[in-house]
């Protein structure tokens, strides 16, 4: 719809009003043969109700509309137009191209964004800042955030719940495939390989280990500082199949012939290097398991692994 | 969005009626004019007044019309109707409904008040009987024209202040209010029977 002719300083001529809103014409267009011209909201709210010209009823249709021409426009754009804003005190007069441009940056619009400098920083329409309440504000900020929380918890106890109920599941087809592995000897091959593939993925995530004194190694630990690695495997999800042969490897008592006792180590040293080692999380200790050190010796290395627990020395 | 428009426009066509007006009081051929005014100050309702054209039955007088502007003004025309009383073949002698096709389909966006009035002026002198609104005094128009005239004539008269006076039609409407009969009744009764009065007292009895 049109500008309102009273916000334009003198008369406008009669050319540049729309016959239908009988404003200034807003964006015209002009019917294809006649060549009357209408803002384009008002024609396409007249067309759908019929399809004629609304001076001298030419039938025409919404799509042979063409824009206005220029000289029709460039008279337009010159008029001097009232700002939207002149109630609230704006005095300017601004050219109708340049009143959209003017409207973004009025300081009279009543609903300019600004920032509040009262303290809490909030960006809000001008008009509300009259009434604006630092504090309440935040209140209901920090209401709706709370609300936010509580929502995310509810959900993530869910998905804790979820989360347990698949374990459980899992643990039960683990348990279910056990038993078929010790009734089918194809079964269970391929259970021995899952097993094999569980411990790569594990190893996977735990980090590299480098081992700076190898002379830290205690070759022979006691029942509480196994009791404690044991704990941080299995908190590090350790397969559980492979938990308990690897805390029994970790005395020298256990260990492959290249390091079962001190002078067998003695003759070994310099091939400790070439150990792939990874880290126990948190401890002085490492894993050297046999999937991840095919490449030393036979009487160096054993399934499913080892652990080496140092006083000192680990990175 | 429409209801502005509405509001924007007819207090620009109002302006235009009243403009219309002064040029015609200065020129001084006030019976070709017509008015127009706000009801309740409101924007949604208008009465309009247009003066019987010279050398029609309607000649003096002055019709009273209801103009009402619905909120989708101009995209729809307004509902206009006769509150003065009228015998013309396109509007209802009783319930002063127009059948103008600018009023119907024909409508279109840049007609407005001063357009409406001028064309049921012209309405009033150009008759279409063919396409009636009120079949009875259509069908007197085409099988008699004079008794129309007079017909037509006397009710300008009698509701629109016009100057002719009719005494043998006073007198018959007189036989019957005597009889007790209303006389608005008594008029349409005779006028729908072409002033038969045998006719229009068994119609009325029976």
């Amino acid at each position: 719809m049109g500008f309102d002719v009273n916000r334009f300083q003198g008369p406008v001529d009669e050319e540049l009003i729309c016959p239908i809103c009988s404003g200034v014409l807003q964006d015209p267009v002009q019917a294809p043969d006649c060549e009357h011209a209408f803002c384009r909201l008002c024609m396409n709210e007249w067309i759908n109700r019929q399809p004629t010209c609304p001076l001298d009823r030419t039938p025409i249709t919404a799509a042979q509309l063409l824009p206005a021409p220029r000289i029709l426009r460039n008279l337009l754009s010159r008029l001097r137009i009232k700002c939207d804003n002149f109630v609230h005190g704006c005095q300017q007069d601004i050219k109708l191209d340049a009143l959209m441009a003017h409207l973004e940056e009025c300081e009279y619009n009543p609903k300019r964004p600004i920032t509040c400098e009262q303290g809490c920083s909030l960006i809000i329409p001008k008009d509300e800042m009259k009434n604006h309440n630092c504090v309440r504000e935040l209140r209901n900020l920090i209401q709706s955030q709370h609300q936010n929380v509580t929502e995310m918890r509810r959900e993530l106890s869910e998905q804790q719940f979820q989360l347990n109920e698949q374990k459980r599941e899992i643990h039960l087809l683990k348990d279910f495939m056990r038993a078929m592995r010790v009734s089918n000897p194809i079964m269970r091959d391929i259970a021995e390989q899952m097993e094999r593939d569980e411990v790569a993925r594990w190893s996977a995530t735990l980090p590299r280990a480098r081992v700076t004194r190898w002379g830290g190694m205690i070759s022979t630990p006691d029942e509480l500082l196994q009791t404690m690695i044991k704990r941080t495997l299995s908190e590090y999800n350790c397969p559980p199949h492979v938990i308990n042969e690897l805390m029994e490897n970790c005395h020298e008592r256990k260990w492959p012939a290249g390091l079962n006792s001190l002078e067998t180590r003695q003759n070994s040293r310099r091939q400790y290097e070439s150990y792939v080692c990874k880290r126990v999380p948190g401890k002085q200790a490492v894993i050297v398991l046999h999937c991840d050190n095919t490449h030393m010796p036979e009487d160096m290395t054993v399934e499913p692994g080892l652990v080496m627990i140092f006083a000192h020395g680990i990175e | 969005m429409a209801t502005n428009i509405a509001a924007q426009r007819i207090k620009r066509e109002f302006k235009e009626v009243i403009k219309s007006e002064e040029v015609s009081l200065y020129l001084n051929v006030a019976q070709c004019s017509i008015k127009v005014e706000l009801v309740n100050d409101s924007c949604v309702e208008l009465k309009g007044e247009i003066a019987g054209p010279p050398d029609t039955p309607y000649e003096g007088g002055n019709f009273i019309l209801e103009i009402k502007i619905p909120e989708t003004y101009p995209f729809n025309p307004p509902k206009v109707r006769f509150i003065t009383k009228i015998w013309h073949p396109n509007i209802s002698s009783i319930t002063g409904a127009i059948c103008l096709d600018i009023l119907k389909d024909q409508w279109a966006a840049a007609m407005t008040l001063r357009t409406v009035l001028l064309s049921l002026q012209a309405l009033l002198s150009a008759a279409e009987p063919d396409d009636p609104q009120d079949a009875v005094v259509a069908k007197q128009y085409k099988e008699q024209p004079e008794m129309f005239h007079q017909t037509a004539k006397h009710w300008t008269s009698v509701y629109a202040g016009g100057p002719s006076k009719m005494p043998e039609l006073d007198e018959k409407i007189k036989r019957l209010t005597d009889m007790g009969i209303e006389e608005h009744n008594a008029r349409d009764a005779l006028s729908s029977y072409n002033w038969d009065l045998e006719r229009a007292t068994e119609q009325l009895f029976s």
